[in-house]
Formats: structure tokens, sequence, C-alpha cells
């Protein structure tokens, strides 16, 4: 049985359980909005705020919802909150809304928020799965935060929109296209593997 | 699966439902003002762009399928309108707003919405891009790849989006000189 409040299921989710480079879940939103910091930090604040309030509405519903019935109700609650975050932004972010298009809205069927509802707020108490929440979505965030960085500097030379490689630099146009999405999770991946060698090798 | 088990079932999406429908409708309610402000004011911005001159704007007027607002200069004439057009980009309907002044020459381009593809497509918003349609007629306005007469240069690896953007204008350009004759 797990403790009241456990820290562990904040911390899992940052870095050793890293919902993208560990469970590698959600990589469509990653792979379509990383090519800029500014589209990624809004991305990320935006799946914070949905896994959290996901997380704790799951969790406090959990033992009035019959097995069965399950997933149907997961997505409704998921959607509420996507739908409150897209209407949120066209109204006070709208060019951040204009530039995450239609990832925002397509958040509702990504595999993160629904996997954390199903395997855990589904089976915890509400103050662990809003821990659970916020730890797996600042995971993501940093994620998509340090696959943005390594696509935005090649591919545009710029960071946050800021020029830093000098105007004589050739973008390397490859990594802001969805292929540099992939090369870039691919380097992390095996560069996180590699800090973290699972002591049980199969 | 009892009977019994199939109406909790019914009874709880039923609840969550309609929970989430009075929310989202409150939530609705609540931005709606807001939403429709923020694109008035983008629309003006970008009028005021296209026109910097403009002292006057009228409200948007529909006529003959075209969708445009009246610039009046500081004197009281008629400096030029701002066309609303939408054309078929690469991920959907690209809408943009098109300049004209009264001799029928592009003032200026802006994009108002678009769905292409972040960091590719999306650079059709960029002004160096936008820029090139100015003061340009007919075949001028074509991508320099699609017609020997043409002089726009596309976005690297965005043809289609710098296609829908420069055939937008062509077409608005083409349906006011056959009105005007």
């Amino acid at each position: 049985m797990k403790k009241l409040i456990d820290l562990k299921s904040f911390s899992l989710g940052l870095w050793k359980e890293n919902p993208v480079f560990y469970l590698m879940l959600g990589l469509c939103p990653l792979l379509a909005v990383s090519a800029s910091l500014k589209d990624a930090l809004g991305m990320g604040a935006a799946f914070i705020f949905v896994l959290t309030g996901a997380n704790i509405t799951v969790s406090i519903i959990r033992r009035w919802v019959p097995a069965h019935i399950r997933i149907p109700v997961f997505i409704i609650v998921i959607a509420t909150f996507v739908t409150i975050v897209d209407y949120s932004m066209a109204a006070f972010l709208p060019p951040l809304h204009r530039s995450l298009g239609v990832y925002l809205p397509l958040m509702v069927v990504n595999c993160i928020i629904l996997g954390r509802a199903e395997a855990f707020a589904s089976k915890n108490n509400i103050v662990n799965s809003a821990l659970d929440g916020l730890g797996m979505g600042l995971g993501f965030t940093l994620a998509i935060l340090a696959i943005a960085v390594l696509r935005e500097l090649p591919g545009q030379g710029t960071v946050f929109g800021i020029r830093v490689l000098g105007k004589s630099y050739t973008p390397f146009l490859i990594m802001i296209m969805p292929p540099g999405a992939f090369l870039v999770i691919g380097f992390l991946i095996a560069l996180k593997n590699s800090m973290g060698r699972r002591k049980n090798k199969c | 699966m009892s009977k019994k088990e199939i109406i909790t079932g019914i009874i709880v999406l039923l609840i969550i439902s309609m929970t989430s429908g009075c929310l989202l409708s409150w939530v609705y309610g609540a931005t709606k003002p807001r939403i429709d402000e923020q694109k008035k004011i983008e629309a003006a911005r970008i009028n005021r762009e296209i026109f910097p001159e403009g002292a006057k704007f009228s409200d948007t007027i529909t006529e003959n399928g075209m969708t445009y607002v009246e610039v009046y200069s500081a004197d009281g004439g008629l400096a030029g309108r701002v066309f609303d057009v939408t054309s078929a980009g690469y991920g959907g309907p690209v809408a943009v707003k098109i300049g004209i002044d009264g001799e029928l020459r592009i003032k200026g381009v802006r994009i108002l919405s678009h769905t292409e593809t972040p960091g590719l497509g999306s650079k059709i918003s960029d002004i160096g891009f936008l820029d090139q349609f100015k003061d340009k007629f007919g075949n001028t306005l074509c991508l320099k790849k699609d017609s020997a007469e043409g002089t726009v240069d596309a976005i690297t690896g965005a043809t289609i989006s710098s296609r829908a953007v420069a055939d937008g204008i062509k077409k608005l350009q083409e349906k006011l000189s056959r009105a005007e004759k």
C-alpha cells in the first residue's frame, strides 16, 4: 500500500520514468510542436495543467466509475480540461494559440494523459495523483524543451526566436522537419540509457 | 454484464457528461467575448499595418462574394480596400488579408490564420516573404518556379504553402480587374 503522500510519485516522472524518454508515450505532440522553443513551452504548460487536472478528477471519481465504462469517462474528463485550455488560450494568448494549432485539441487523445489516468490516478489517492500529474507534466515539459533547443538552434540558428548563430549560418533544415525530431529523440534516449544503465539487463 | 451494471454505467456517464457540458458552456460564455475581441483587434491591427496612412476603416462589407474593408485617407477620400481571401494551403485553408489601392496595385499582404506545418509552411507569415507581392501585377505574382514571368521566391520546403498565398492574391487581382472593365 502506498503512503498517503508519496513524493516519489512526483519525482519518478521527472527523470527516471520520464513519460517521453522512459515510457516513450505521447510522441505525436512532441514531434509536432518541438520545432520552436516558444511553442514547446506553451505546449508544456498546457500539458501540466491538463495532466494534473485530469489526474485529480479521475482520482476523485475513481470509486464511483464502474470498470467497464472507465475509458469513456476518462476521455470526457480529459476533453473537458483540454477544451478549457483551448478557449482560455484563444482568449488570452492568441499568438501561441495560433502557432499550436491543431495539436492543442489533439491532446484529448494523448496517450500520456490517458495512460496516467488509467495506470495511476484510477488506483491512487488525490494527493499522489496530483503529484504524479505534476511530475509527469514537468517531465514532458523538460523533454519537449530539450528537444526544441536541439532542433531550433541547428534548424533556425535561434533560441526562443533570438538569433544566436551569425547571419552567415546556413540552417540545417532537416532539424525542424519531423525527421529531425526523431533523430534528437533517439540521441536523447540513448544518452539517458547510458547514464542510468538499468541493473537487470535482459 | 447484468442489467444493473448497464444501468449504473449509463447513469454515471450521464452525470459526468452533464457536469462536463455545464462546465464547458460556462467557460465558453466567459471566454467568448474576449476571443471575439482578440479576433477583431488582430484584424484591425493587420488593416493598419497594410495601410499605415489610413485614417478611417469601414466595417466589413460583403459584395459579389468578396469580403473587404474600405480604407479612407485623412482627407476623406477612398485610399483602398483590404480584402479577406481564403485559399487552399498544404494543411488546410489559409486566410489572407490583401490590401489593394485605387489602381489595383497590391499594397500589402498579411496572413490572418493558417494550419501549415510549423517551422516550414508557417513561414508564409514572414514579412520578408509577404513583401515580395507589393506593387505587383498579373503573372509576376506567380512563384519563380511556376512561371517564367514569376518574381516571387517560394519558401524553402514549403512550395505548396507559398503557392497558395500567391494564387489567392493573383485570383483576387484578376477578379477585380475584370469587375473594373
